[in-house]
């Protein structure tokens, strides 16, 4: 949207852009699940309201990973492209968004592995996830030294997934072999 | 084929183009000289609107370029370019280059299209390439591969941004080659280059810009052998020195 024609949508999506990423995730959640329940009488479900948090979130960060990527396929790309009669959007379409995409790959890795981390911020709003699940344990056994071990190899284990996966799209989508 | 009346340009203070007139008939090869800075890329991509022209009227084929009405999409795959810096999709195969117009532009099948693609690749000399990826080409065959690409919408003219600026110099033949074929096919072309030979043994017509205006429009053999504008003078003096 930010590389929209539109004035309105291009502002829009910019103080959406700057006003989640200006702000700290821990706030938002913690906004979102005391905060906005006070002011507008109505409760989120905590699980609700992480997944709310965490996808609005990160929307703001790949809109700049899919901004800067589609910014960085040269201008002449879109000129080739409209002067064998294609319209805008069919650039956009075959030419640009194919190399845009590939570029995208690396950072956007990065910013499913944040995401991923990020959601242990969500113990301060009661989400059952991992990390509060290990402080659970933690408080009936008091093993700290072996649970959060086990539960650092738990992230590990998934954002080691994540990198390899990527690392084989890429592969797939290299051209030349 | 082309009419360009009074065309202005400008980019922000700077008015790069004072005035622009330039008729080109169907099949006819006209070339565009000038000193760099001169303007003669802005005349030919406001031509198919890819720089917005300021002020004047452009006719491509009777339509009206300029005129909201107009579908610019149609206008360009009548009028297609080929770039200084080639820019082909790297992403795709050079046949897939060249197939991309006809099947999402013109709407044909895509047999149709290969045959169409291979037939054009063919006609360049590069049908071995069909299903190599751009960054495998030189230089030259990019370029080839641009014209196959350019030719292969079927448009009434063909406009040449500098085709051969960006080549080595072994590399500059086969295309310049490839557009004299084009040429006594009776392609109409509209060329922005500085190959003098090219220009003294193809163009039907040759054009000097300087200043943001049409100084001398002549015949090639008028313009080398008499160039009575001072200006022209002393632009091929120094060309021909360096050449």
């Amino acid at each position: 949207m930010k590389l929209s024609h539109n004035f309105f949508s291009r502002k829009l999506a910019g103080i959406y852009i700057e006003s989640i990423r200006g702000t700290p995730m821990i706030v938002q959640a913690l906004f979102l699940y005391f905060g906005v329940p006070m002011a507008l009488g109505l409760r989120i479900p905590p699980v609700v309201a992480g997944i709310i948090v965490i996808a609005v979130n990160s929307g703001a960060y790949i809109a700049e990973i899919v901004r800067g990527a589609v910014q960085s396929i040269n201008p002449g790309q879109m000129e080739a492209g409209r002067s064998i009669g294609l319209n805008r959007s069919q650039t956009m379409r075959y030419v640009i968004w194919p190399q845009a995409f590939k570029r995208m790959i690396p950072p956007l890795g990065n910013q499913f592995i944040i995401s991923l981390k990020d959601t242990s911020l969500l113990t301060v709003i009661g989400v059952g996830e991992l990390t509060r699940t290990g402080q659970e344990i933690v408080a009936v056994n008091f093993r700290a030294f072996e649970v959060y071990i086990a539960v650092a190899i738990v992230y590990l284990v998934m954002t080691l997934s994540i990198a390899k996966g990527l690392r084989m799209l890429e592969k797939r989508l290299q051209i030349v072999k | 084929m082309i009419k360009i009346e009074k065309l202005h340009k400008s980019f922000g203070d700077l008015k790069v183009l004072k005035g622009v007139d330039l008729h080109v008939k169907a099949g006819e090869v006209v070339v565009i000289l000038g000193p760099s800075g001169s303007g003669k890329s802005t005349v030919l991509r406001c031509i198919n609107k890819l720089e917005e022209p300021t002020a004047g009227r452009i006719l491509v084929d009777g339509d009206d370029i300029m005129d909201q009405k107009t579908d610019i999409n149609y206008v360009r795959s009548e009028a297609t370019m080929v770039f200084q810096q080639f820019n082909l999709f790297p992403h795709m195969t050079v046949l897939e280059n060249v197939t991309l117009g006809p099947i999402k532009v013109r709407k044909w099948s895509k047999a149709d299209a290969n045959k169409l693609g291979l037939e054009l690749l063919d006609k360049v000399g590069l049908k071995d390439k069909a299903h190599n990826y751009p960054e495998q080409l030189s230089g030259g065959q990019k370029q080839r591969v641009a014209i196959a690409r350019s030719l292969a919408l079927k448009p009434k003219v063909i406009l040449f941004d500098e085709p051969t600026s960006a080549l080595d110099p072994e590399l500059v033949g086969e295309v310049l080659e490839v557009m004299k074929q084009l040429a006594r096919e009776g392609m109409t072309m509209v060329v922005v280059t500085h190959e003098m030979g090219f220009a003294k043994e193809v163009a039907d017509r040759v054009i000097f810009i300087d200043e943001g205006v049409v100084k001398v429009d002549k015949d090639p053999h008028e313009f080398f052998s008499d160039p009575d504008h001072p200006r022209l003078r002393d632009f091929l003096s120094k060309v021909v020195l360096h050449t």
